[in-house]
C-alpha cells in the first residue's frame, strides 16, 4: 500500500483551512476552545491512521471536522457566547455551505486579513499567522523568527487577547480600508518571506517551510478577483524569482554562495516563468509598490546569463526608483554595491561614506563587508582585510561568519 | 514463534505541543514501520493507543483514584504485541519505534504460553 500522507503538509493546511471554518461559525471569541478541538483532530487522525490509513485522508478530516462542528454547538451552547452563533434553524445546511472550497478559501482569507488587523501588535501579526493559518507550533514559530518560544507564546496571547477585547470582527475589510489592510497583509507575508530566503539560519527546513506558506497565502489572495490588486501579483512576482534560486543559495553544507558563484543552472525555471507571467499582470497599474521594483530586480539578476554579464545599469535605475518610495539605508547600500560594478568607483565611495556602521544594527557586517568589496575592487588589499575583520567582528549567524572567513580567505591567496 | 508485548511510554504529543506538521511526520513515521512489520511477517497480534487520563483502583478497599499524577516519561500510551522468534528479534523490531527523539521508550515483555 503506498502512503496516502505523502501528500505535503496536509496536516498543515487542514489545519489552517478549518480553524478559519469554524471560527466563521462560531465567531473569534471561541478561538481557543476552536484550536485545540482541530489540534485534538489531528492527535487523534495520528493514532489511529498509524496501521491503517484511510483512502481518502483529506474526506476524512473533513468529515471529522463537520462532526467537531456539531460538538462544538454543544459545548459552546452550554457556555456563554451563544448569542453569537448563527441561527440554528439553519445549522445544517449552512454548514454542508461553509465547507464548499471557495467558502473554505474565504474564510482562509478572512483569517488572514484577520491577522493583519491594525489593533494587534505589528509583531504579534506574523506569528498569529503562522500560527492560526499555518498550524506552526510555538517552537517552530520561535525558530522561525529567531526568537525564543516564551516570546512568541506571549505574543500569542496578547493577540488573542485583543482580538477578543476589542471585538475584532472576522471579517475582510471593504472600501477604502481594503488597500489599507492588504497592505499590511502584504507586509507580513513579504517579511514571512524574507525571514525564510534571506535569514541564512541553519535549519534550511523551516525556511523552505516560511517560504512556502507565505507563497501559499499569497496565490489565495491572487484567487480573489475582488481582494488582489498589482501590488499582491508584484509580491508573488518577487517571490518566484527569489525561490527560483533558493536552492543554489545554499550548498548542502548549508553553506552561502553569492550571486556571483552561484549555479545558474540551478535555477529552477517554473517559478522563473511563473514569476514573469505575475510580473505581466503586476504591471497593469501607474503606480509602483516597492514589490514591483524589488520583483523587477531580482528578475534582471536572472536574466544575466552570467554574473559578468548583468545589466547594472537597469538593475541600477530600479534601486533609483525603490529608494524613492523607500529610503532605506540598505538600499543605499546595494546602490553603492551596484555602482562597484560598474567601476563607478567615486560615486561608490560618496555613497559608502555617506553611511556608516550604526545604520545596520545587527546587520553591521554588510557595511563592513560592503566596504572589504570596495578596496578588494580597488586592489588595495590591506584595507579590505581591515574591513573584513570588521565584518567578522560584527556578523551573529554561523552561515554567515563561515562565508565571510571563505571570502577572507580568497583574499589573502 | 514467541509472543511480545511492546509497550511504549511516554509524553503524549498533546502535551508536547505538536504541530499539525510534526503530527503528520510522526504519523508516517509509524505508518512506515507498521508497514514494514506485515512486510517482514511480523505479524502484529494486536496494538491500541491510549487515552492521557489513568484511573488506579488499589488496596482491598477497592480505592479509585482518577487521574493520577503520572510522570509524563512513565505514562503508558499504547502497546503493540508481536511476533519474533526470540528477544533479539523483539528488540530488532523495536529499533523502528518512531518516538525515540522525544524522549519516549520501548518496553519489552515476553508474553507467557502454557502448554495445555
Amino acid at each position: 500500500m503506498k502512503d496516502k500522507l505523502a501528500i505535503d503538509h496536509l496536516f498543515r493546511h487542514h489545519y489552517g483551512k478549518m480553524v478559519s471554518i469554524l471560527i466563521r461559525i462560531f465567531g473569534l471569541q471561541h478561538i481557543e476552545t476552536i484550536e485545540d478541538a482541530v489540534q485534538d483532530t489531528f492527535i487523534k487522525a495520528a493514532l489511529s491512521w498509524r496501521n491503517q490509513q484511510p483512502d481518502n485522508p483529506e474526506a476524512w478530516l473533513t468529515k471529522v471536522a463537520k462532526n467537531r462542528v456539531l460538538d462544538l454547538f454543544r459545548q459552546i451552547k452550554s457556555s456563554k457566547g451563544r448569542e453569537h452563533i448563527v441561527g440554528s434553524s439553519s445549522e445544517a445546511m449552512l454548514i454542508t455551505e461553509l465547507f464548499l472550497d471557495t467558502e473554505i478559501e474565504d474564510s482562509q482569507l478572512r483569517m488572514i486579513f484577520t491577522s493583519c488587523h491594525p489593533k494587534l501588535h505589528k509583531t504579534d501579526q506574523i506569528a498569529f499567522a503562522l500560527k492560526t493559518i499555518s498550524g506552526f507550533s510555538s517552537r517552530e514559530i520561535a525558530s522561525a523568527l529567531l526568537t525564543k518560544e516564551e516570546t512568541i507564546k506571549k505574543r500569542l496571547t496578547r493577540a488573542r487577547k485583543i482580538i477578543k477585547e476589542q471585538q475584532i470582527s472576522f471579517k475582510i475589510p471593504v472600501g477604502n480600508a481594503l488597500p489599507k489592510r492588504l497592505d499590511s497583509v502584504l507586509a507580513v507575508l513579504y517579511l514571512m518571506f524574507n525571514e525564510g530566503f534571506h535569514s541564512n539560519k541553519q535549519d534550511i527546513l523551516i525556511r523552505k517551510e516560511l517560504c512556502g506558506e507565505a507563497m501559499r497565502l499569497c496565490q489565495l489572495i491572487l484567487k480573489n478577483e475582488t481582494v488582489r490588486n498589482s501590488d499582491t501579483y508584484a509580491l508573488f512576482a518577487l517571490m518566484c524569482f527569489h525561490s527560483a534560486r533558493l536552492e543554489s543559495k545554499l550548498t548542502i553544507e548549508n553553506e552561502i554562495v553569492d550571486l556571483k558563484n552561484q549555479d545558474r543552472s540551478q535555477w529552477y525555471f517554473p517559478l522563473i516563468q511563473l514569476g514573469n507571467s505575475c510580473m505581466f499582470k503586476a504591471v497593469d497599474t501607474s503606480i509602483f509598490s516597492v514589490y514591483h521594483y524589488e520583483a523587477a530586480i531580482a528578475c534582471e539578476h536572472l536574466k544575466a546569463p552570467s554574473f559578468e554579464k548583468t545589466n547594472w545599469k537597469k538593475i541600477e535605475e530600479w534601486y533609483q526608483q525603490l529608494y524613492s518610495l523607500n529610503p532605506s539605508p540598505i538600499i543605499l547600500l546595494n546602490i553603492a554595491m551596484v555602482k562597484l560594478q560598474q567601476l563607478e568607483f567615486g560615486a561608490s565611495y560618496r555613497i559608502l561614506n555617506e553611511l556608516s556602521a550604526s545604520d545596520f544594527n545587527q546587520r553591521a557586517y554588510l557595511y563592513y563587508g560592503a566596504w572589504a568589496e570596495y578596496y578588494l575592487e580597488k586592489d588595495e588589499i590591506d584595507l579590505a582585510l581591515i574591513q573584513m575583520e570588521e565584518a567578522l567582528n560584527n556578523v551573529n549567524n554561523e552561515a554567515e561568519k563561515n562565508y565571510l572567513l571563505k571570502k577572507k580567505r580568497n583574499i589573502n591567496n | 514463534m514467541k509472543k511480545f508485548m511492546l509497550i511504549f511510554a511516554g509524553a503524549s504529543y498533546e502535551e508536547l505541543g505538536l504541530s499539525p506538521e510534526e503530527i503528520q511526520n510522526r504519523m508516517s513515521k509509524w505508518f512506515a514501520w507498521s508497514e514494514k512489520m506485515s512486510k517482514e511477517g511480523t505479524v502484529v497480534h494486536s496494538g491500541e493507543a491510549l487515552h492521557d487520563s489513568v484511573t488506579r483502583i488499589s488496596g482491598p478497599n477497592r480505592v479509585a483514584i482518577d487521574n493520577v499524577a503520572i510522570e509524563s516519561k512513565e505514562l503508558i500510551g499504547g502497546f503493540y504485541v508481536v511476533s519474533a522468534a526470540d528477544l533479539d528479534g523483539a528488540k530488532k523490531i523495536a529499533q523502528d519505534f518512531p518516538d525515540y527523539d522525544l524522549d519516549s521508550s520501548v518496553e519489552i515483555r515476553e508474553v507467557m504460553e502454557f502448554d495445555d
